[in-house]
């Protein structure tokens, strides 16, 4: 199957991910080619170059990866390339330029997918659906077959021990839309995220005595993880913490992928507002606190020796 | 208690089974917990807790305040905070209603309830969050307030395992065993299970549990639903601030985490066919639509009284299932035709406050055989083939209008419970 | 202006999927449906611009499902849309054919923008937008966050992994709607009686002139273990560890 790869970069280097798309390419096919798009792309091309032959569409008019304009040139790098499958890592620019270059090539698209299977030909293709409570195994009818991978479902393949060849890709300036411009990026580095956004959530409960302690244990912690604070009831009650941290089914509903449930002990209407996040991981004094029954990882002991712990290994791994 | 027998096997760990599993465990009894999901996580979980002492008759309100007194035992024995004492109050904006106020204070007054009227002066300074000048009567009641239902939860099953009980959680009971009429354990997801008394705490459940040992149990499954306001500096609400009942515009309501706790029990609400439920039915992730109508009529009724409430007022909605009987009343007790099953259930939306009395009740009856308390308005077989309460479309429709008519009576005895 | 919102009725996410007997796919006899917490957002913001700084603007929800699925366009009409359109088709649909048929109700509706969720919590797609954007060649703006009108267009935050992008398309355009966008308002009382009394409008793909061609075919279902077994650690370094290696912190 001849495979197209595009390689997501951030203008000065391949995004970490992009190789996973490669180590799908490579589990279905041979004939693997990666696409780099971009305005000064000679690193980027370089780099891949050790993974597959490079086709670079490198043009002042794509500088900025804005998808009217990729979606368009993907497109026709697909077509005039023959290319039976496309793939990509799964990340919001895939999801952006890359569906709408399906969109642009009949629409046979799977996105996020988690594993496959070459079953006489046919690609068999698992994803999530439902929030990742189940997963569907499909078939892609049409071609070519626009994939989208998880970068945590497949290994970036080792570089070769030469490098692959690049091949210039012209880009007609004057048949690309112009509908769309980018205004600029906000990297958002921010103080402390909150609780509803975070990937990681440190949320302290009755086990801490004053907010200075709360500051000291749970907020330290949060700021070495970039992570936002929560608390229970019982520290909004005991004005410890402000209503706007409570975790809770009156309170923040949160989703993160870590939610670091420390000294509470997991009443019914806490759990209401933090059990769909991805990991929950739970450090209480009593083994028979009800959060352990909902905790991916428990930890029995005193928050107030462990999370110092725990801050001060963090700081020797950073 | 061996592998799989025990002396009493509860079914459903919600307030209702839970507390009756500690007083029982205290009681030296072995006591086995069966829960269809989670943890207090059916109405319990969704419950506002409100405690409303004074009843209709002195009896049911010396349970209630018994039943504060066992939760401030609990407080200790659990290291949590259950009881919110923010005193409530009542308030009327026609005569009817202002003499219904003016009923319950004498009713009060004269089994030494701490219970007064209030100017409507006086009721705005302690609800300044309340719009006050169409009101006619108030009272207050400084003793009552609030349980926290999670954490009443939490305190049951943390000192009921102190005293040994068993806790089984994801097992829907299947079926009931039985031995001619004496029940001899029931049939579950995780296996059989032995015991020569059962315990029927399933709350809107419980009916189907009922039908599994081949009886009937008239409670039926109604939807409920209330409104918590995020906080609003414009409109603070103290952490202490009172409870209200407010009957005229059918509404409830007390403070929550900052904001405005605020419920009704209006004329219509969402049945419920359990058995057309999902076995794992999580109660805990049930939402309103963005449509519900019975929340936009919640909504609306709040803002007669919260006039800065409003369907675009930052909230969140909580909805839930709640166990109503045709008179509003609970069943405690055992039916003709089995020896050994006990339903503990029907709490018609004052299961949390009447829990840690009915635990107390139920192991009376289970241990003792009898009652300390006058039980005789509870027991569950009140309705033991009286004709009317026996086909479920009837029993459904009869819970219905008893839901309907919690804030919708005005002559007369003041609904029991409400 | 017209703006158009497609809104898809999804089964509840808040309650477990459960399969059908043969494992095939969702077992949908039990499920109760609701409007696609993303297409709310995207009618919310309609309204929003409507409220704001736009009152003449006509706002049109459009659904593609069974006969009997109006209750979801309800919601959306409940929640002030002024019209609603159903488009009947039965069973599984995927994004394309859905864009494909949006395409043709955009030819039929023109309005100046199309609003809609960035995926369904079904299917978790997050390509419908795409691929109707693609089909119209109107330029597009996924994962909105905020948006601005100017002069000649839209200004629209975008969530990415790298950051909010702010951008700028010309009109007309296509918008998926992200989370943080904003909070749907619940429907007041007045409303949810004026929308119960309003006709929806029916159409067929074949009266749209659409004949379907599926790209997906789904083969098989399964329910992912979400039971969580709870892994005792000895120490904190130990819960570092397994944190790392479940990759949730660096």
């Amino acid at each position: 199957m001849k495979t197209l790869v595009l390689m997501e970069h951030d203008g000065v280097a391949l995004r970490s991910g992009s190789g996973e798309a490669l180590g799908f390419a490579r589990a279905v096919t041979e004939d693997v080619t990666a696409l780099v798009l971009g305005e000064g792309i000679a690193a980027m091309t370089a780099e891949a170059s050790k993974f597959a032959p490079v086709l670079a569409a490198d043009n002042a008019a794509l500088a900025n990866s804005v998808a009217d304009r990729w979606a368009h040139v993907i497109a026709e790098v697909a077509r005039n390339h023959n290319a039976e499958l496309v793939v990509a890592t799964s990340t919001t620019w895939a999801k952006d330029i890359v569906g709408r270059a399906a969109g642009l090539l009949g629409g046979a698209m799977a996105s996020d997918v988690i594993g496959h299977e070459l079953e006489g030909g046919e690609l068999r293709l698992r994803r999530p659906m439902f929030a990742g409570a189940i997963t569907a195994t499909i078939t892609l009818k049409g071609s070519p077959q626009i994939i989208t991978v998880r970068s945590s479902a497949y290994d970036t393949p080792a570089p070769a021990a030469t490098p692959f060849a690049i091949n210039a890709v012209s880009v007609d300036v004057d048949a690309l839309p112009s509908g769309m411009e980018l205004e600029g990026v906000d990297r958002r580095i921010d103080a402390r995220p909150d609780v509803t956004e975070a990937r990681i959530v440190v949320s302290g409960g009755r086990a801490f005595k004053g907010s200075e302690d709360y500051e000291r244990l749970v907020g330290s912690l949060a700021d070495r993880l970039g992570a936002a604070t929560g608390s229970s009831r019982a520290l909004v009650d005991a004005g410890i913490t402000p209503n706007s941290l409570q975790v809770g089914q009156t309170g923040k509903i949160v989703a993160p992928d870590l939610y670091l449930a420390l000294g509470i002990s997991g009443a019914v209407q806490h759990l209401a507002g933090m059990k769909n996040s991805r990991v929950i991981a739970a450090i209480n004094r009593d083994p028979d606190a009800p959060i352990f029954e909902f905790a991916d990882f428990g930890l029995i002991g005193d928050v107030y020796e462990e999370v110092p712990r725990l801050i001060e290994q963090l700081k020797s791994s950073q | 208690m061996s592998e799989n027998i025990s002396d009493v096997i509860i079914i459903g760990a919600g307030v209702a089974g839970l507390s009756t599993a500690m007083q029982l465990a205290k009681r030296g009894a072995s006591v086995r917990v069966l829960e269809r999901e989670q943890i207090g996580n059916g109405s319990t979980g969704r419950a506002a807790g409100l405690l409303g002492q004074l009843r209709g008759t002195s009896e049911h309100t010396r349970m209630l305040m018994d039943g504060v007194k066992i939760v401030k035992e609990l407080e200790e024995l659990a290291d949590v905070e259950i009881y919110v004492q923010t005193g409530s109050v009542r308030v009327a904006e026609t005569p009817e209603r202002a003499r219904e106020i003016t009923d319950l204070v004498k009713i009060g007054r004269s089994i030494e309830f701490d219970i007064d009227h209030i100017t409507i002066d006086e009721l705005a300074e302690r609800m300044p969050h309340m719009h006050t000048d169409d009101l006619i009567e108030a009272c207050w009641c400084p003793t009552d307030g609030h349980l926290q239902p999670s954490e009443l939860a939490l305190a049951y099953h943390k000192v009921g395992k102190a005293h040994g009980v068993a806790y089984q959680t994801n097992c829907p009971v299947t079926g009931v065993l039985l031995d001619g009429d004496k029940v001899t354990g029931v049939q579950t997801s995780q296996g059989d299970f032995h015991a020569p008394i059962i315990v029927n705490a399933a709350g809107p459940w419980s009916y189907l549990v009922a039908d599994l040992a081949g009886t009937t149990l008239p409670n039926a499954a109604l939807g409920h639903v209330y409104l918590t306001t995020q906080p609003n500096p414009d409109h603070p609400v103290d952490r202490l601030s009172p409870g209200f009942r407010n009957r005229h515009h059918r509404i409830y309501g007390r403070p929550e985490n900052g904001g405005l706790l605020v419920g009704i029990y209006g004329e219509d609400c969402p049945e419920y066919d359990m058995d057309t439920l999902p076995v794992d039915f999580d109660m805990s992730a049930m939402k309103a639509r963005l449509d519900d109508i019975h929340l936009a009529m919640l909504i609306h009724s709040a803002q007669q009284r919260f006039p800065w409430i409003n369907e675009r007022t930052p909230m969140h909605v909580t909805t839930g299932i709640m166990t109503f009987t045709p008179d509003g009343r609970p069943f405690c007790g055992q039916l003709p035709g089995h020896e050994g099953l006990y339903h503990c259930t029907g709490f018609s939306g004052h299961g949390i406050v009447q829990s840690p009395v009915i635990g107390v009740i139920m192991s009376e009856l289970i241990l003792d055989g009898k009652s300390s308390y006058d039980i005789e308005s509870i027991e569950a077989d009140r309705y033991w083939e009286v004709p009317g309460f026996q086909d479920r479309v009837e029993i459904k429709e009869r819970c219905y209008k008893m839901q309907g008519s919690y804030y919708g009576r005005v002559e007369g005895e003041i609904s029991g419970t409400s | 202006m017209k703006i158009l919102v497609p809104c898809k009725r999804v089964p509840d996410p808040d309650q477990k999927p459960r399969l059908n007997a043969d494992g095939s796919n969702i077992d949908d006899v039990a499920v109760s449906f609701i409007l696609n917490p993303f297409d709310a957002i995207a009618v919310e913001e309609a309204l929003r611009i409507r409220e704001v700084a736009h009152p003449d603007t006509e706002i049109v929800a459009v659904g593609i499902c069974p006969v009997d699925g109006e209750a979801e366009l309800r919601t959306a009409l409940a929640m002030g849309a002024d019209r609603a359109l159903l488009v009947e088709h039965a069973g599984m649909s995927d994004p394309w054919n859905v864009a494909r048929l949006l395409a043709a109700v955009v030819e039929r509706e023109q309005p100046g923008l199309v609003l809609m969720g960035k995926q369904a919590v079904d299917d978790d797609s997050n390509q419908t937008g795409q691929f109707l954007a693609a089909l119209l060649n109107w330029p597009q703006a996924t994962f909105a966050s905020q948006l601005e009108f100017f002069d000649g267009g839209l200004r629209v935050h975008r969530e990415t992994d790298l950051g909010i992008e702010i951008i700028r398309v010309t009109l007309p355009a296509v918008v998926t709607a992200d989370l943080r966008l904003n909070e749907p308002r619940y429907a007041s009382l007045p409303s949810i009686l004026k929308a119960k009394k309003k006709s929806i409008e029916h159409t067929t793909p074949a009266e749209l002139g659409v004949a379907l061609e599926p790209r997906v075919q789904l083969l098989s279902m399964e329910v992912v273990n979400s039971q969580r077994q709870c892994e005792q650690v000895s120490n904190a370094a130990d819960l570092l560890a397994r944190l790392r290696e479940a990759e949730v912190i660096e």
